[in-house]
């Protein structure tokens, strides 16, 4: 390697260092800015209590055959809370190209899908805690397990792939809009996804236009199989992977589009 | 006279016929090819220059930001690129940082296509841009360990490189304060510390002294002109600021309105202007006809800003005080007399016809202070 010019690298090289930094910076803003990140933990708690514990009720209706209240709501918030966390990563990334910093990673990254990349894995890092506390205060709450070790990696993979969508979507508007302005465009969206799956009562009860709504809703065929991992009895696994895998397939086309965007943009 | 006409600084002064022509681009070799462990494509010979023909940046709805520049920068040489606000300097650096594509036209850094060969080109490229984007979150130290990381560098040589690099833009006490906290200058040198972490062989600097004091911008001045003398970095370096393009520049382009209106050494470009011109403003405006009669005598009249008169000297200086004189016989008051020896600014002015923003006070002019209702003289 030449000492002086620093050659002797190709830009592949750096892909993996590149992500992980921009990952480190990522989870280091993210735990040492108390003010950013309490607030995206609390968010899904505040869920899980309002669900499970003002809507137990819920349970008692005719044709409700799932085993227990809060597990049931414990896996929409698992899935939300999952999914918002790849949102928030958007918003890092729509803020840091509106103060300059994703022009400094533009510049320095030969391979610039490292940075969308470095996000993701961020994004994904931040889950452990967060799933942490939600499935410790959902046990807390009373929440009985019905899963095995097996069971259970099923579910909070699923919730990993619904982070990762989340994350594509999102980056793919922060990197067209690069301004915070956009956050509603990345929060909107996955909201109604979520909020048209069969949040309340199994997708069997559901009645009216929801009905329809949530039988496309990609989002329901992973809850469904979430909480059927958690119960133990696994159904539609192999469509929920299939779901989710498509859905990244189809959101990391929009996420590197953004990115040729915002190149081209400068 | 200054110290880059005086052969003081890299003896680069020079008479007007060694004035840097544009002849083309270099023939490169092939552009396809792989990639070879040195980060070169096959039969290339890259060096550290820059090669730019006919770039254009055209904006949507909007005016030709860059309007078709041609230059070349030679490896391990300063070259200035000097132009008022608005002029196209910035487009320009970030059509060749990679952060902006061309409308049209070619551009080579190191021998790599900045429209088709951005990986390659980032590889070797370091750029502080205008606003140093810093995360004002992250310490000094931070900073280094992102940007290290970000170019992939090996990591053991990641610490190493940082600490050299903080510890010679004269930050090391500071390194583990949040930037938040840093001063316009100490952000500068940070900036420039991290556009070095990977060892570039072609140094972008966007106005990298704008808002810095007197004694940051010597240090700067000091770290850049170290960087080409013995690194052997090319430096492409913005700037509004004559002063700075006159000191540090070998040789200079000057853009205005997207197009390259001059090029050359400053010694050379300034000679090409020749002899020292006198503006002068009448106190009574009824009288700037027989005032430009007067001043048409001593040599040929040239543009001058606002209600000024101005005249390049025949003879040189020693007229002086003929026109002085003169004046004092038409007994016509003068508000002021400038005697302007040749700056890059005249040559700006000679080639657009006004005068470059933001540079006041930069050139080599001597004013003659007049009393209030003195005659001239």
């Amino acid at each position: 390697m030449n000492e002086v010019t620093g050659e002797g690298r190709r830009p592949g090289d750096s892909y993996l260092p590149a992500a992980l930094g921009v990952c480190w910076r990522y989870l280091h803003n993210l735990y040492t800015r108390p003010a950013q990140f309490i607030p995206s933990l609390l968010f899904p708690l505040f869920f899980l209590a309002a669900f499970a514990g003002g809507l137990s009720v819920v349970a008692d209706s005719p044709g409700f055959d799932y085993y227990d209240y809060t597990a049931f709501q414990f896996c929409f918030v698992l899935i939300q809370a999952s999914a918002l966390a790849g949102v928030f990563a958007g918003f890092s990334i729509a803020a840091d190209f509106e103060l300059g910093m994703g022009r400094r990673m533009m510049l320095a990254t030969p391979n610039r899908s490292a940075i969308v990349v470095g996000y993701a894995v961020g994004a994904a890092s931040r889950l452990g805690l967060t799933w942490v506390v939600v499935t410790g205060v959902a046990l807390l709450a009373g929440m009985s397990v019905g899963g095995g070790p097996v069971d259970l990696a099923g579910m909070y993979s699923l919730a990993l792939l619904g982070n990762v969508a989340a994350l594509l979507f999102s980056a793919g508007i922060a990197l067209r809009f690069r301004s915070l302005q956009a956050g509603p465009l990345m929060q909107m969206p996955i909201f109604i996804l979520l909020f048209l799956a069969p949040v309340y009562v199994p997708q069997a009860l559901l009645t009216g236009w929801i009905e329809p709504a949530a039988s496309v809703n990609p989002v329901t065929a992973i809850l469904n199989a979430a909480r059927s991992l958690l119960a133990g009895e696994p159904t539609g696994i192999l469509a929920a992977y299939a779901v989710a895998f498509g859905l990244i397939a189809l959101l990391a086309l929009w996420a590197m589009s953004g990115l040729r965007r915002a190149e081209v943009a400068g | 006279m200054d110290a880059r006409s005086s052969g003081t600084l890299g003896g680069l002064g020079g008479p007007p016929d060694q004035i840097y022509m544009i002849t083309g681009l270099r023939s490169s070799a092939a552009h396809s090819g792989s990639v070879d462990g040195a980060g070169r494509s096959d039969g290339r010979v890259a060096d550290n220059g820059i090669e730019v023909e006919d770039l254009v940046r055209q904006f949507k709805n909007g005016p030709r930001a860059v309007d078709g520049i041609s230059l070349e920068v030679k490896p391990g040489e300063i070259y200035g690129f000097l132009g008022p606000n608005g002029a196209g300097k910035s487009t320009t650096v970030h059509m060749l940082t990679t952060l902006l594509p061309p409308t049209a036209g070619v551009a080579r850094v190191a021998g790599f296509d900045v429209a088709t060969e951005g990986p390659l080109v980032r590889r070797v490229l370091g750029a502080a841009l205008q606003e140093a984007a810093l995360d004002p979150h992250l310490t000094g130290d931070e900073h280094m360990r992102l940007q290290t990381a970000l170019h992939g560098l090996d990591h053991d040589d990641r610490r190493t490189r940082g600490r050299e690099l903080i510890e010679r833009v004269g930050l090391s006490d500071a390194a583990d304060r949040k930037v938040g906290g840093y001063s316009g200058g100490m952000k500068r040198r940070l900036d420039l510390a991290l556009a070095l972490v990977h060892r570039p062989r072609v140094l972008f600097l966007d106005e990298p002294t704008t808002g810095l004091d007197p004694q940051s911008r010597s240090a700067l001045w000091e770290e850049v002109t170290r960087l080409s003398k013995e690194d052997g970095v090319t430096v492409f370096l913005t700037t509004q600021y004559l002063e700075e393009a006159d000191q540090l520049a070998e040789r200079v382009g000057i853009i205005d309105a997207g197009k390259i209106v001059a090029e050359g050494t400053p010694a050379a470009l300034k000679a090409e202007i020749g002899r020292p011109s006198v503006e002068v403003v009448p106190r009574d405006p009824a009288k700037a006809e027989q005032s430009a009669a007067i001043l048409g005598r001593f040599g040929r009249p040239v543009p001058a800003a606002g209600e000024a008169l101005g005249v390049r000297l025949s003879e040189g200086i020693d007229e002086l005080v003929g026109i002085v004189r003169a004046f004092d016989e038409a007994e016509i008051e003068l508000a002021s007399l400038v005697l302007n020896e040749p700056t890059l600014d005249d040559v700006f002015l000679a080639r657009t016809g006004h005068h470059l923003e933001g540079d006041e006070g930069a050139g080599d002019s001597g004013e003659m202070s007049l009393p209030d209702q003195a005659p001239a003289g």
